[in-house]
């Protein structure tokens, strides 16, 4: 039985690759699980879960997961919750640039300053919900 | 018959819808008489990127053909929205507040924006192309964006 | 009038999985391939998107050649495209080309170090020589 150090928070982005937002949801992923939130977080492909993975999704399914999207196709909010994980929370990177239009993300490949800028953002917003999740 | 004309550039399906009239802008006016309704086209929401935001002028309002009745944000970059009729501003396509996302999914449709009462509808529908003169127009933006990619 | 556009394109395929350095790789190698190699060529197809039943996707991959990229022999991008489209004109691994195929040298997957920049470029060259080979083939 997992105790309660045990107890991780999956965050899953879509990382859609032909979109800035995609690679936000990426980056902000990143930030949460090494660094603002290491140890109690961790994160698994997308593509491991639709693929049917077995390893992967008893992962989801065994633990609370939060779902990272880059824009309202929701790729990885609805193949959470089609493949039995146990999606607890779900995040746009789209809302967080409507909540700070000045930090449009310019290029994908490789986020520029307000890219990253707006990454962090929606990385601190996962991060509150990671600590609503785990006292529960 | 389909009701579009359609292409495929990239992976994409371009369609322009039969029986609207369209702007250069790449805005469609559908007449539903003794109404118009306005919206953007595909190649423009293609273009354009997924919506963010979508601002629009207030119901009651004076719009002038080619006077700005708005603007889409998107996460790429801001395309300002020109009227194709002259009238008054009847309806705004108030669900896109909390959805703007339709103007990407359905643009031809749910995805419209604002319904006008309008002034000189005969006049201004002869400023706009019909859309087989759309198509042609979309289709040599399209030649024009294959030249830009090899010449890089 | 008909205006020609182009139809002869390859779909690149990438895997770009978080969980690994080398799927950050596949990623970033597939973006070069698309934005400075052979952007005119090539089109990407969003992995999740395609595997969860994404329309344009799995129609472009039905109709037009694809390469798949993988950062590991989990071959999440090979698999996906061969259930639901076909078997891709070319698969790369990229622990297939590395020195060596143990990659924990590479350690950051978000920020990729110079060795693994200089990997992802690699990746890229290699990508874009098997995009010339399908269009010479399909012409």
């Amino acid at each position: 039985m997992k105790t309660a150090t045990e107890k991780k928070v999956i965050v899953i982005p879509c990382s859609g690759i032909g979109k800035a937002l995609g690679s936000v949801s990426r980056e902000a992923t990143y930030e949460v699980v090494e660094n603002i939130r290491k140890g109690v977080t961790e994160t698994t492909c997308l593509a491991l879960i639709v693929s049917g993975d077995e390893e992967t999704l008893q992962l989801v399914k065994n633990n609370k997961c939060i779902a990272v999207d880059g824009c309202p196709l929701q790729c990885a909010a609805k193949n959470i919750k089609l493949s039995g994980g146990d999606l607890a929370a779900s995040f746009r990177a789209v809302d967080a640039l409507k909540e700070n239009r000045s930090l449009k993300p310019k290029s994908v490949t490789f986020l520029d300053r307000d890219g990253q800028q707006l990454a962090t953002v929606l990385a601190t917003q996962i991060a509150v919900k990671v600590d609503e999740l785990l006292k529960e | 018959m389909s009701k579009y004309l359609q292409t495929v550039f990239d992976k994409f399906e371009l369609r322009v819808h039969r029986g609207y009239y369209y702007s250069e802008d790449g805005l469609w006016a559908s007449v539903e008489r003794p109404k118009v309704r306005l919206g953007v086209t595909d190649y423009l929401q293609r273009t354009g990127g997924d919506v963010a935001f979508v601002e629009l002028v207030k119901p009651s309002s004076t719009v002038e053909r080619r006077t700005e009745i708005g603007t889409l944000e998107t996460a790429k970059t801001t395309v300002s929205l020109f009227s194709p009729i002259s009238g008054t501003v009847d309806e705004v396509n108030a669900t896109l507040a909390e959805k703007p996302e339709l103007v990407n999914w359905d643009p031809y449709g749910e995805g419209w924006l604002v319904i006008l009462a309008p002034r000189n509808l005969e006049d201004d529908l002869k400023t706009l192309m019909n859309a087989d003169g759309y198509f042609e127009l979309m289709l040599k933006k399209l030649e024009s964006e294959h030249r830009r990619l090899e010449s890089r | 009038m008909m205006v020609e556009l182009p139809e002869k394109k390859v779909g690149i395929i990438s895997c770009s999985g978080e969980g690994c350095t080398e799927g950050s790789i596949s990623r970033i190698a597939t973006r070069l391939v698309l934005e400075k190699l052979r952007p005119q060529e090539t089109v990407t197809i969003c992995l999740p998107l395609f595997l969860a039943g994404g329309g344009e996707e799995r129609v472009f991959a039905k109709y037009y050649p694809t390469i798949t990229v993988d950062g590991c022999d989990k071959l999440c991008a090979k698999i996906g495209t061969e259930r639901y489209s076909g078997k891709p004109a070319s698969s790369i691994v990229v622990t297939d080309l590395t020195e060596s195929p143990d990659c924990s040298r590479l350690r950051s997957r978000r920020r990729l170090d110079r060795e693994a920049l200089a990997l992802a470029e690699k990746v890229a060259e290699r990508i874009a020589q098997e995009v010339d080979e399908v269009l010479n083939h399909w012409r």
